[in-house]
């Protein structure tokens, strides 16, 4: 009887380092999460629907019936992500993700400089390089410092009724996601 | 030897059996850790930010979810009415109140998975900028199977319910007063025997 006890308290003690363990584990080896589904669906660049019937199965479903979503997975070793393309919508946000899902960066249509999207993607090494001589395709770009290397970049667009969404579709569908 | 290599099983069940259940408990409750409780609403403020705690982590790469930045939004999900009762399809319930500061909000009927509902193609949601609302720009949203006047969100079926408010580009997300606003109340106001 004494020796069931122990077990079921051992058994318990186990639990516990197992919990902490699979808790860890999961970000690293799930391949269920934004990053694996994309790239299911799609190449490195490519922009890819997060809503509506042509957005894959296995692709994440963007949560809000009301917003329609694009997503391009990008790799700073490639050079600096350039997205640009979307125009002036009623509400459209962006969202810069790290490679495990985390949100290192947002901001939506008000704070951009002309209403549009035109957004620059770097890492703090690339930033002094683009410092020392502005191009002329980025004098009007909101850049995002981030110490990543792979990463997703989502753009949101507000659908406020039906008769918005092929407009929201097709502008968002528009947007282009480069390497530079 | 038998009772030695017994209990050393034991061990390994409760151990990986218990471990993983846990986890797995955890993830799945809505009002987890790392949880904010406004009334009848729950959010995850911290989801998706580097200041995540580990649970908040772990959801995001289980779900495929890429959250809202803090920019972008704040969902708020409710699973419960004001009396307690866990939300039903097959009932009428009346959200009534007000929102902090945004932009525009919207409001969703959803499964327990936090997938939108639908009927016909059209989404179960509302949002701010098509409502009726009252003098005191405070506003009434029936959700539920039976047509209702003014504000009205239909949905079908049985099962449980989720509503999910979202507000945009809202100062809320910022830490800005969290936890000192008020959220509508989700009432009940009647139900299919």
């Amino acid at each position: 009887m004494l020796r069931l006890l122990y077990a079921v308290l051992l058994g318990l003690v186990g639990a516990g380092i197992v919990h902490i363990a699979v808790l860890l584990l999961l970000p690293v080896v799930s391949d269920r999460d934004a990053w694996s589904r994309l790239s299911q669906a799609g190449g490195l660049y490519a922009v890819l629907p997060l809503h509506g019937a042509e957005a894959d199965r296995r692709v994440l479903r963007s949560a809000d019936p009301l917003f329609q979503a694009v997503a391009c997975r990008f790799d700073l070793a490639d050079g600096v992500t350039h997205i640009r393309g979307v125009g002036h919508l009623p509400y459209w946000s962006v969202s810069v993700y790290d490679r495990g899902g985390q949100n290192v960066y947002s901001f939506n249509d008000r704070s951009s400089t002309a209403g549009t999207l035109d957004l620059v993607v770097l890492t703090p090494a690339q930033m002094i390089e683009v410092r020392k001589d502005l191009p002329q395709a980025y004098a009007e770009s909101v850049f995002v410092e981030a110490e990543i290397g792979e990463g997703i970049v989502v753009v949101r667009g507000f659908v406020p009724d039906a008769s918005w969404a092929p407009i929201i579709s097709s502008e968002l569908g528009a947007a282009v996601c480069t390497a530079e | 030897m038998i009772l030695r290599i017994l209990l050393f099983l034991i061990v390994i069940a409760i151990a990986v059996g218990g471990g993983t259940a846990s986890v797995w408990y955890v993830l799945r409750a809505q009002d987890g850790i790392g949880a904010l409780t406004v009334g009848d609403w729950t959010a995850f403020p911290s989801i998706g930010t580097p200041a995540a705690d580990p649970y908040a982590r772990a959801r995001i790469a289980r779900d495929g979810i890429l959250p809202l930045g803090r920019a972008e939004g704040l969902a708020f999900i409710a699973e419960r009415d004001s009396a307690g009762n866990r939300l039903r399809r097959d009932c009428d319930y009346r959200v009534e109140g007000a929102t902090p500061t945004a932009r525009f909000w919207t409001l969703v009927a959803a499964d327990p998975t936090l997938a939108a509902l639908d009927h016909g193609g059209r989404p179960s949601a509302v949002q701010s900028r098509q409502i009726l609302r009252k003098a005191d720009n405070s506003f009434a949203i029936a959700v539920g199977p039976r047509p209702a006047p003014g504000n009205w969100i239909r949905i079908d079926g049985t099962g449980s319910l989720a509503l999910v408010l979202t507000l945009y580009d809202t100062p809320v997300t910022g830490g800005a007063g969290l936890g000192e606003f008020e959220l509508p109340q989700v009432l009940r106001t009647g139900c299919d025997a």
